[in-house]
């Protein structure tokens, strides 16, 4: 946890901008904005044949507080300004509204984005960012570049394609869309529960994550592994 | 898809004379002053968006309107506007471009269709994905618009009307939101007075919802402008002795008057206050009072009621300035920069 503390200017402003969010209209345009994600991938039953699950929620008030606390104090670490107001919040924070996808393989995101691309394209949304990978592991890394999406480091030791697209130029709204594996979704759950809002202090668990980390990614090159063996094995049979 | 051709919106004077309530004389009013406009020299477009076909069979005979429906489903022979909207609604394509039929110099009708009400269940569902910012829906929603834009700009149109059912189904909402500007008839009759309040509630309703459908609308397509202008209203079938409005339908003008007021006009001003410009004085625009046999005989010979074989010729001469004066009206208060006409 860190030891800066937030002014009571900072602590003010971050309330006015929760209760900007948490007002009837903000609310509504959020609940639209899901709404119309949903309707968008739901359109698709080529999507549909190719993911395993799909989830999507709207930011809790609450955890909008925490990421504008993280977001405030990281400013005053760098001594940047801390400039989120309720004006321009939803420019800042592209999250508001999420959509994940889950799959089984790796590979599958090479079809799955396609699809999404497809879909944003034919339905006219305005991409602001991605397809972009979040991976910290050089094997998958690689592959991502190889299919063509763009590859950031991710500190965080998770993989996992994003896509931040609104519903025009100027719509106020923009929704995250991120794409991951069903084992890197298990790390990634592990980890929210334990280190947000604020961060594990146990040492333990925080080594543990790590190494769980290293686990869930080779899982997921293991399932990989076993669907690349699985089809090329019936293609050897069908000769 | 990709690769639409952009649609430009065409520059006539697209109006709807609309009350849910029935029998305040809507589509009389309608075709009159069609022909009114077109008397004074605008070319005019009748757009029949009743189930009913009542302008429609006001204008054709049966046989020609029987034709017309026996063969609206097809593709090729197809000439409603039923059959212009069907692709949208069995997804095969986009609204297919139909012939006016023409009636006199300056007059052309696109002919209503029984199932225009079939329409009405897919448009419920455009609706909601337009909510849903599908671009099906918005194709949808905008497709009777669309066809308007292509008669309007093949023909030089400067006036397009349309004529409504009497309800507050998603074909008037759609029809509502592509006006730039709408007329109340209103009946003189207690039942009239107080059908304005929803009115103007189910009005103001719906350019509210569009608005939220717009702001999420994706960047560059056609779509409903949605801003509906309140032109004005007219007071309808009244009883004259001498001269004037008699004592009693005097105070239902005043009642009337008041009604519009506080449930359209106010509404409108809070809402946007470019849609309500003028003042509740000076938002009549006109008056048809009961022309008796004229009316009828419009219907059946199907032309103006100036020009029927019943009456007196001091009756329809009147008849017609009641008439021309409000179009006179409209084209003063529409003029917004030159008709498509005189160019």
């Amino acid at each position: 946890m860190s030891r800066v503390k937030l002014s009571t200017k900072d602590k003010e402003r971050i309330e006015r901008v929760v209760k900007h969010y948490l007002n009837a209209d903000s609310q509504e345009l959020v609940k639209r904005c899901k709404l119309q994600v949903e309707a968008l991938m739901s359109t698709s039953e080529d999507l549909a044949r190719h993911l395993h699950s799909t989830k999507s929620r709207i930011k809790e008030p609450k955890h909008l507080r925490d990421k504008l606390i993280r977001k405030a104090i990281s400013c005053q670490e760098k001594g940047e300004r801390f400039d989120i107001t309720p004006e321009n919040v939803f420019e800042h924070i592209t999250d508001l509204v999420g959509y994940r996808i889950l799959h089984l393989h790796t590979k599958q995101i090479e079809v799955i984005n396609r699809i999404v691309l497809h879909l944003l394209k034919s339905e006219r949304w305005f991409i602001m960012e991605g397809p972009i990978a979040r991976t910290w592991d050089n094997e998958f890394s690689e592959y991502f570049n190889g299919i063509g999406i763009k590859t950031v480091d991710n500190k965080n030791m998770y993989t996992s394609v994003h896509y931040v697209f609104k519903a025009n130029e100027q719509a106020k709204c923009a929704c995250e869309l991120q794409v991951r594996t069903l084992a890197e979704e298990l790390w990634g759950e592990v980890d929210h529960k334990i280190n947000y809002p604020h961060k594990a202090q146990s040492l333990a668990c925080r080594e543990q994550i790590k190494v769980l980390a290293r686990i869930t990614s080779s899982c997921s090159r293991l399932v990989d592994s076993i669907f690349y063996s699985h089809e090329k094995d019936k293609k050897v049979r069908r000769r | 898809m990709a690769g639409h051709k952009p649609v430009k919106r065409h520059s006539s004077k697209r109006i709807v004379i609309y009350n849910h309530k029935g029998g305040v004389g809507k589509t009389t009013l309608t075709i009159n002053l069609a022909f009114a406009l077109a008397s004074v020299g605008k070319n005019v477009l009748l757009v029949d968006s009743d189930p009913q076909c009542n302008i429609t069979s006001y204008l054709i005979d049966d046989l020609t309107l029987d034709d017309l429906l026996d063969h609206s489903d097809d593709e090729e022979q197809g000439e409603t506007v039923w059959s212009s909207v069907k692709p949208l609604v069995d997804a095969t394509g986009e609204v297919k471009t139909i012939e006016p039929i023409k009636q006199g110099q300056r007059l052309f009708l696109l002919p209503g269709d029984i199932k225009l009400s079939e329409f009405e269940v897919d448009l419920t569902k455009f609706w909601t994905e337009s909510l849903e910012r599908r671009m099906r829906g918005f194709r949808g929603a905008c497709g009777l618009s669309i066809l308007v834009n292509q008669v309007a700009s093949a023909h030089n149109i400067d006036y397009v009307f349309y004529d409504c059912g009497p309800n507050i189904g998603p074909l008037n909402k759609v029809i509502l939101l592509d006006c730039d500007y709408f007329i109340v008839p209103a009946a003189c009759d207690l039942f009239s007075i107080r059908a304005l309040k929803t009115l103007g509630h189910t009005l103001s309703g719906w350019i509210r919802s569009w608005d939220t459908i717009v702001s999420q609308a994706p960047d560059g397509i056609y779509l409903l402008p949605g801003r509906p202008k309140f032109l004005g209203y007219i007071p309808q079938r009244f009883r004259v002795y001498g001269e004037e409005p008699s004592s009693t339908y005097r105070s239902y003008f005043s009642k009337i008057e008041k009604s519009v007021n506080s449930e359209i006009l106010s509404l409108f001003k809070k809402e946007d206050a470019s849609l309500a410009t003028r003042a509740i004085k000076d938002l009549r625009i006109g008056e048809v009072k009961d022309f008796g046999p004229l009316a009828s005989a419009g219907q059946s010979e199907g032309r103006p009621m100036w020009e029927v074989s019943k009456g007196s010729p001091s009756q329809r001469e009147e008849a017609k300035r009641a008439f021309i004066n409000i179009a006179k009206t409209i084209v003063k208060l529409t003029d917004e920069g030159g008709s498509a006409s005189d160019s």
